[in-house]
């Protein structure tokens, strides 16, 4: 060792063992990198100093932060971080110019493989009790469910029809299963003020018909201005209470590719009214005497069809119903009924409408489908394509029911069917709980589709009756017209009308009450 | 040491420089969010859609995360709420612009932004054929749409525009004016007029429109306070006067001419003569050989009328018209057939009357068309 080395001498040996040879100072025996820049040291004073002047200024940033949040408006300043952090959408993202080219929505026969959107539209008025049955369709259909947009129109309800809807609504889209969710769900509120009662009696009343389908004429129109968008191909219009339908309709209706296409419509009875009927009635040809009819009639005046103060004498599409007929057979027709009509969004977009006056002598969905044949659009009804429509009983089934029941009390515990329609239809006189009615309608669709089978043999004798009666009919319209309505639409009355006890008076009865019965006007205007 | 000089740098910092940089970004923070004015942006928020899927006549807010859309929410729009009143700015009522196009005038577009109703209530509606004059068209009116709202000031921007295209069965042949106004020609192309217009109006007519202004895209020259002047009478189907201004080489200097001939009240020659056309014939304004003796508003107009004087209408012409949506949605629409015997326009008013809606018209308030 070397006496200087340690002697704290300011002079670096030159050939130290270390080997540091850059002629700077060695500082303490332990450091590792000696020869470091070692900054001049800052005083205490400057360093409290600068701290204070940090401390100032984020105490003065976050009062201004603070403040800029805290004032109205200031929420832009939180979209302007959260553009950044949470990229989520703001007004910096606002998308305001939408561009659309309708030649791409015309409706083809493949819709679902194009991706073409459908807006399936649903009046509803006073419907909670149907609501169920029709989210059961709802989840069924097969068509893509996020090609189809729904809108709900909700009229002048007193019970709580939108409160489930909305319920119903929103369960389907917090669904689990990513298949079930729509489109875009649309509910529009607006009430008319209809001061026409709903009753079934009330409804059906000849004197009402053409006021009432001018307002839900209206109430339809409103529904599509307010719904109808720009990426619209098909229009599907949609009653709540149809109680049975093929899951495939949209696809099955589509794929004829026409502009406006309805389906037959029937509805299930009880056996002893002849176990089913023809419901729909505002799908008919138009016939020669109902245009002679319309000259006749001023210019506000509204036929409707299945009354026998206009006796038009019109093929009607339900009456030609054959349930082993080809069930992609076509038929023109003029009227269109509304319990369930596909239509290319075009037929609206060029202006066709639901007419809330009357046009040509027509109002809502007959004169629907006079304006679309006005503007050359194809109208026409599949025949043997069935779907079946929810029965109501009217006020005189439900007597009939109750004065059976009581007077014949022990067939009913034998034969199960009439048991069922027995006791639906005195829960409802009494007015029992809504839940035990769905167990009911649940139980008459099983049983009413039950028996079809053992129904075609029957049915095809019907028809064929019918289809006898109507060429008889319309020979002799030629001479009689107007005057013999009622006895022409006999045929319709099932042999079962019989039993009853008052026998011929009350099929007279029925004969006036099917007919009734027998217009769309009785569903569309459920809602 | 892959930053030697790091420690150099911190330590030369003066406070005086961080001040400055946190002042300084303040103020850039300041302007960034001063420069969209705070109250417009937020009633434009609150109006905003949250899924693509929704009325067009309103904006919606995009989602820039790559992943899935959530399915759209259930959308409830309770149109009793929906007020149409003669005071539609206070009352915040929206208003729906439609315009058919096939030619773009900067005129019209320079018109339109120097309305002033608040431009966060008036959503543009265009249809514009698919064709090389269609295409033209859009070109011209997409530049000043981009220019408008993305980089105009704030109150210039329109709550959302919607742009179709179409195209026509018989296409919406030359706008010549000569051309389009040859007698044979008018039915087909009112017709294709018609569903244009129908077309607009039946896909944009969302659930929250109070009022529709059809204006048409030739007209350059309206009164800045157009819409709550026509609103303020509070008319179902109101139209204002439509002249044009031109050079009048007799008198040396501009004047001004009756344009549009399709407003106008009945008469009973023309009642008679449309009993005697079939039922497909329609019956025109304006051409010599089909004298109909309709009393035309076009030439009621007084110079120095009172501008608030009313007169009731049985036809109307499209060049500008205020229509309370509600008519609209009633179902009234441009018959693009014969009904009884009037057209496109005409024939609304007439669809109108039948839902029990009258046509008014104001001689004396103008609007100037463009002069070809």
């Amino acid at each position: 060792m070397l006496p200087f080395a340690s002697s704290g001498s300011k002079v670096t040996p030159r050939h130290h063992v270390s080997g540091y040879s850059n002629g700077y100072p060695r500082g303490g025996t332990f450091e590792l990198s000696p020869h470091r820049f070692q900054p001049r040291g800052t005083t205490p004073s400057f360093r409290r100093r600068r701290r204070l002047f940090v401390r100032l200024g984020i105490v003065a940033a976050i009062c201004v932060l603070f403040y800029m949040f805290v004032r109205p408006g200031g929420g832009s300043l939180f979209s302007l971080f959260s553009l950044g952090l949470l990229s989520s959408g703001d007004d910096f993202q606002l998308e305001t110019v939408r561009y659309y080219d309708l030649s791409n929505v015309q409706g083809t026969a493949q819709g679902w493989q194009r991706e073409e959107r459908i807006l399936l539209c649903v009046p509803l008025r006073d419907a909670e009790s149907h609501l169920a049955m029709f989210f059961s369709h709802l989840r069924n259909f097969t068509y893509p469910h996020h090609l189809i947009d729904l809108a709900f129109l909700v009229s002048d309800s007193k019970d709580r029809t939108l409160e489930v809807l909305v319920e119903n609504l929103e369960k389907i889209q917090a669904d689990e299963d990513d298949l079930q969710h729509y489109g875009e769900i649309s509910i529009i509120e607006k009430d008319f003020g209809q001061k026409v009662n709903q009753d079934v009696e009330s409804r059906h009343g000849f004197a009402a018909q053409a006021s009432r389908r001018k307002l839900m004429a209206q109430a339809r129109n409103w529904l599509l201005s307010a719904a109808l968008r720009p990426y619209h191909s098909w229009v599907y219009w949609r009653d709540v209470d149809v109680e049975t339908a093929p899951f495939t309709i949209l696809e099955d209706l589509m794929r004829h590719n026409k502009d406006v296409i309805v389906p037959n419509v029937w509805r299930p009875l009880p056996d002893w009214l002849g176990g089913e009927q023809p419901y729909d009635l505002n799908s008919w040809q138009e016939s020669e005497t109902a245009l002679a009819l319309a000259d006749t009639l001023d210019e506000d005046a509204v036929i409707v069809e299945g009354y026998a103060e206009y006796a038009t004498w019109r093929p009607h599409l339900a009456y030609l119903r054959d349930p082993y007929g080809d069930p992609d057979m076509e038929m023109e027709i003029d009227g269109v009924g509304g319990v369930s009509i596909l239509a290319k969004a075009k037929v609206f977009r060029y202006g066709v409408h639901f007419p809330a006056f009357s046009f040509e002598k027509h109002a809502e969905t007959e004169g629907f489908g006079k304006m679309a044949r006005k503007m050359e659009f194809s109208v026409v009804g599949l025949p043997h394509y069935t779907i079946w429509h929810l029965y109501e009983p009217s006020v005189d089934d439900i007597k009939h029911m109750e004065v059976s029941q009581t007077t014949q009390p022990l067939e009913y515990n034998w034969s199960h069917q009439p048991n069922s329609w027995q006791q639906m239809e005195q829960e409802k006189l009494l007015h029992e709980q809504e839940e035990k009615q769905k167990a009911e309608k649940a139980r008459k669709m099983k049983e009413s589709f039950g028996d079809t089978a053992s129904q075609w043999e029957k049915d095809k004798n019907e028809m064929q009756n019918i289809a006898f009666q109507e060429k008889k009919k319309q020979a002799s319209s030629e001479s009689k017209k107007s005057e013999k309505s009622e006895k022409a639409e006999k045929p319709v009355v099932k042999p079962q009308t019989e039993e009853r006890k008052e026998g011929r008076k009350e099929a007279v009865e029925e004969i006036g009450r099917k007919r009734k019965g027998g217009g769309s006007r009785e569903k569309s205007e459920e809602r | 040491m892959a930053r030697p000089m790091g420690p150099v740098r911190l330590k030369k910092t003066n406070p005086l420089t961080l001040l400055i940089g946190a002042a300084l970004c303040i103020f850039i923070l300041y302007f960034l969010l001063g420069s969209s004015a705070p109250d417009f942006s937020a009633a434009r928020k609150a109006t905003a859609a949250s899924h693509p899927l929704s009325p067009p006549t309103s904006p919606f807010r995009q989602s820039s995360s790559g992943g899935k859309l959530k399915p759209p929410p259930v959308t409830r729009y309770n149109l009793n709420n929906v007020t149409i009143t003669n005071t539609p700015i206070e009352n915040r009522e929206n208003v729906l612009v439609l315009t058919p196009m096939a030619r773009f005038y900067q005129g019209y577009w320079d018109n339109l932004l120097q309305l002033t109703y608040p431009h966060e209530l008036i959503t543009l509606g265009f249809i514009l054929p698919k064709n090389k004059e269609g295409n033209a068209a859009y070109a011209e009116l997409d530049k000043q749409i981009t220019k408008t709202q993305k980089y105009g000031p704030e109150k210039d921007r329109f709550k959302s525009i919607i742009i179709l295209r179409q195209d026509f069965d018989p296409p919406l042949v030359s706008q010549d004016e000569a051309e389009r106004h040859k007698m044979q020609n008018q039915k087909p192309r009112r017709a294709a007029m018609a569903k244009a217009r129908n077309s607009l109006l039946f896909t944009t007519l969302g659930p929250d429109t109070s009022w529709v202004l059809w204006l048409d895209a030739d007209v350059i020259e309206t009164p800045p306070s157009l819409i709550q002047d026509l609103a303020f009478h509070n008319k179902p189907l109101i139209a204002p006067n439509c002249f044009q201004k031109f050079y009048n080489s007799e008198k040396k200097k501009m004047d001004e001419r009756p344009y549009d001939f399709n407003n106008w009240q009945d008469s009973p020659t023309a009642l008679k003569l449309g009993e005697s056309l079939g039922p497909d014939d329609i019956l025109l304004e304006g051409y010599h050989d089909m004298p109909t003796y309709r009393t035309l508003m076009a030439y009621m107009a007084e110079d120095g009328g009172d501008v608030h004087y009313e007169i009731p209408l049985d036809g109307v012409g499209g060049t500008a018209l205020l229509v309370k949506a509600d008519v609209h949605r009633d179902g009234a629409m441009f018959p693009p057939f014969s009904f009884y015997h009037l057209i496109e326009t005409e024939g609304f008013a007439k669809m109108a009357r039948r839902l029990g809606w009258q046509a008014t018209g104001l001689p004396n308030y103008k609007v100037f068309h463009y002069n070809e």
